[in-house]
């Protein structure tokens, strides 16, 4: 008996020596490597995955000896930053450029986790981008990252039905609620307004784009000002939307993206808040809206001016890289403006560089386009703090709340006023 | 040398590993439910008691509290008298009782994860079977109404088979002479039933009862595939709110300080069942 107290004691000894070995032999077999290999972390990249691919072998035969190798996260945003956050906090050095959501850079930043590139960007550079995806990827005057694509929040409507029963685009919220009772007391089985009402991300910049248009704010001088007099009154019309004006349908409250752009692509309603990739799903051979579709600014509150979240992605550079030079270049090469053209061109990806909006291939073949630079050019960054996504985790079950009737929008803004006050409080 | 010192000895290297596994890990947390630690931006101080002061004020945990304890009570119980009839009916001699019995095992034997995933498509509003069925339109997961509600009823789906397996084998060692004597005195079938097999059942549903009051409690995978703690958190329980605070916002502290909460529940819990237990079979 005691032999073999003894043999498991000898094993237990011999196990970390055991694990060190094989980690050194990990180690030689990369660095027995000569070419530079260079992993790039992304979301899905949207339509036939092999234009992207094609992209990527351009790179390297400019660029030789930098082979690109790209591994595509889950599709959840939320999931692809847990995966971030946990393995730059670990200085997981196995991947050089990631793709980032515009609401990471700050955190990231704050953290130490993403390479200082603003040599890349002079001023001069820096001009040519959209101001609001340039002030995402600046944190404390330094750059971090360079927009890739960007987004913001339209107003799709039914050209075809607004006309028969000859009413124009709204200005105003009020005008979009009045147009849409109108409508469909006359078209039964139609939906009057559809957006994004889950419990998640995209939650909050539907909200917000109601608190901006009423002028209200989430951040003040980085200090919370979220339970004031316009978001309050900006989240009752929220809720007023689905009970008392009745043009919103109880299933937005589940809804994210896809399915109202489902809805709304079969006929199935007259407005809908999205981002504008649905515009090119609609103009697609045999879609059943197809030259129907109608693209404009959101309404805004009477008196206020209309605002659009701006969502899309950044590229960085992994502070822990081996091969930071290699990674630049890859990043310099996918937010240029020839890559940029093509992502536009074949996947629908709205380019960050305003010149391209004028560029005479992307305008004949998306027209609409043209609209949508002024809207990108207002296009506002959510709260721009390194404790965004512990704020956001606040809102959106608030937000929830008070669309799900089970606080008023008054007590769920004071709740989340106060969790954010506490959050913030961590730099006392 | 003794007996009982070699005893002692061989037991040393089990204990030192409990101790490396649990009792360490345990402090640890203990002792970072006394910060405020955010670890990525390397912000860490004492604060004392401060996130257990918080902890009583915040909302969002006396919600994920009481639908913690809702899901628990309803699914506990609602587990127990199905699994119980269940039990009951295989415990009879009747045609292809292997097969039935291989059958009603199947829910419990799909991962919780594909259970999950397969139930929020039933559930769906415009896709889902359960509305064609119904000829409804109800917005089962959308719904502060039902989700949670939704969730309880899936949980009752997967793990009643778990608990009529259990109870089955408590039943098949009471000896039949018992109920056999007793209908000889002359009891109908509820009178053995209450009097005879419900209270040699006993240990085995104490038994039963702790398994899946624990497990309730501290429910995470399906309810967070199910609906991810929404709508407005009517689903998020204990479990889900203190994962989203530890692993998705990384604040180490309060996520402890939820952790400590949760273990000191389940230790609670635990204390009465075993009290009950050992009243039970003295």
């Amino acid at each position: 008996m005691a032999r073999g107290a003894i043999g498991t004691g000898v094993f237990l000894l011999l196990l970390p020596l055991l694990i060190l070995g094989c980690a050194q032999g990990e180690k030689q077999d990369t660095g027995a490597s000569e070419r530079v290999r260079l992993v790039f972390k992304h979301g899905r990249i949207a339509g036939d995955p092999r234009l992207f691919h094609q992209l990527l072998r351009d790179f390297e035969q400019q660029n030789p000896g930098i082979t690109v190798v790209d591994e595509t996260l889950p599709s959840s945003t939320d999931e692809q930053h847990q995966f971030y956050i946990i393995n730059l906090e670990g200085s997981s050095a196995d991947f050089d450029v990631l793709s980032m959501d515009v609401i990471w850079i700050p955190e990231f930043a704050r953290a130490g986790w993403l390479r200082d590139i603003s040599h890349l960007m002079p001023l001069q550079e820096r001009g040519k981008f959209f101001p609001g995806p340039m002030q995402a990827v600046t944190y404390r005057d330094r750059v971090y990252a360079i927009p890739w694509y960007t987004d913001a929040g339209v107003l799709f409507y039914r050209k075809d039905i607004l006309k028969k029963h000859g009413f124009s685009p709204p200005k105003t919220w009020q005008e979009l609620v009045a147009t849409a009772r109108a409508v469909i007391d006359k078209e039964p089985g139609l939906y009057g307004f559809i957006w994004q009402g889950k419990q998640y991300e995209g939650l909050i910049c539907n909200v917000l784009e109601y608190f901006w248009s009423n002028g209200g704010e989430v951040l003040k001088n980085e200090l919370p000002v979220i339970n004031s007099p316009e978001n309050i009154e900006a989240l009752r019309f929220m809720r007023d939307l689905l009970v008392t004006y009745s043009i919103t349908p109880p299933l937005v409250t589940t809804a994210i993206e896809e399915p109202t752009r489902h809805i709304f692509g079969n006929g199935r309603a007259l407005f809908m808040r999205n981002w504008p990739y649905a515009w090119n799903i609609f103009e697609q051979e045999g879609s059943p809206v197809r030259g129907r579709v109608g693209v404009a600014p959101l309404p805004s509150f009477p008196g206020k001016t209309s605002a659009s979240t701006l969502g899309g992605w950044q590229l960085g550079v992994n502070r822990y890289s081996r091969n930071p030079e290699a990674a630049e270049k890859l990043i310099l090469f996918l937010t240029s403006p020839t890559v940029q053209k093509t992502l536009a061109r074949t996947i629908g990806y709205k380019p960050t560089r305003t010149s391209l909006y004028r560029d005479q291939d992307l305008v004949r073949e998306q027209p609409f386009i043209t609209g949508l630079h002024d809207i990108f050019m207002q296009a506002r960054p959510r709260p721009v703090s390194p404790y965004y996504m512990m704020i956001t985790q606040v809102m959106q079950p608030e937000f929830s709340a008070a669309l799900a009737g089970i606080k008023t929008p008054e007590e769920a803004l004071n709740a989340a006023q106060k969790q954010i006050e506490h959050i913030l409080g961590v730099e006392r | 040398m003794t007996n009982r010192d070699s005893g002692q000895r061989f037991v040393t290297p089990a204990l030192l590993l409990l101790a490396l596994v649990t009792v360490y890990p345990v402090l640890s947390v203990l002792y970072l439910s006394l910060h405020r630690k955010l670890l990525i931006f390397d912000i860490s101080r004492f604060v004392g008691l401060e996130n257990y002061l918080f902890l009583v004020r915040d909302d969002r945990f006396w919600n994920a509290l009481g639908n913690t304890a809702y899901f628990t009570l309803f699914s506990v119980v609602l587990e127990l008298v199905l699994g119980l009839s269940i039990a009951m009916l295989l415990h009879r001699e009747f045609r292809f009782k292997g097969f039935v019995r291989a059958v009603v095992l199947i829910p419990w034997a799909i991962p919780t994860v594909v259970s999950a995933k397969m139930w929020e498509w039933m559930y769906n509003t415009d896709f889902g079977i359960l509305n064609y069925l119904l000829g409804a339109e109800v917005n089962w997961l959308g719904s502060p109404l039902w989700a949670l509600n939704a969730a309880v009823f899936m949980d009752v789906w997967k793990t009643t088979p778990f608990v009529a397996i259990l109870l089955m084998a408590g039943l098949q060692v009471i000896p039949r002479e018992l109920s056999q004597a007793a209908r000889i005195d002359g009891a109908g079938s509820w009178d053995v039933f209450r009097k005879v097999t419900l209270p040699l059942l006993k240990p085995v549903i104490l038994v039963v009862l702790i398994f899946r009051t624990l497990d309730a409690f501290r429910v995470f995978d399906s309810v967070y595939v199910l609906t991810g703690g929404g709508p407005a958190n009517t689903t998020e329980t204990l479990s889900i709110y203190a994962y989203k605070v530890l692993f998705q916002t990384l604040q180490f502290g309060y996520g402890s300080t939820l952790s400590v909460v949760v273990f000191l529940c389940v230790g609670m819990i635990s204390v009465v069942y075993i009290k009950l237990l050992s009243k039970g079979t003295k």
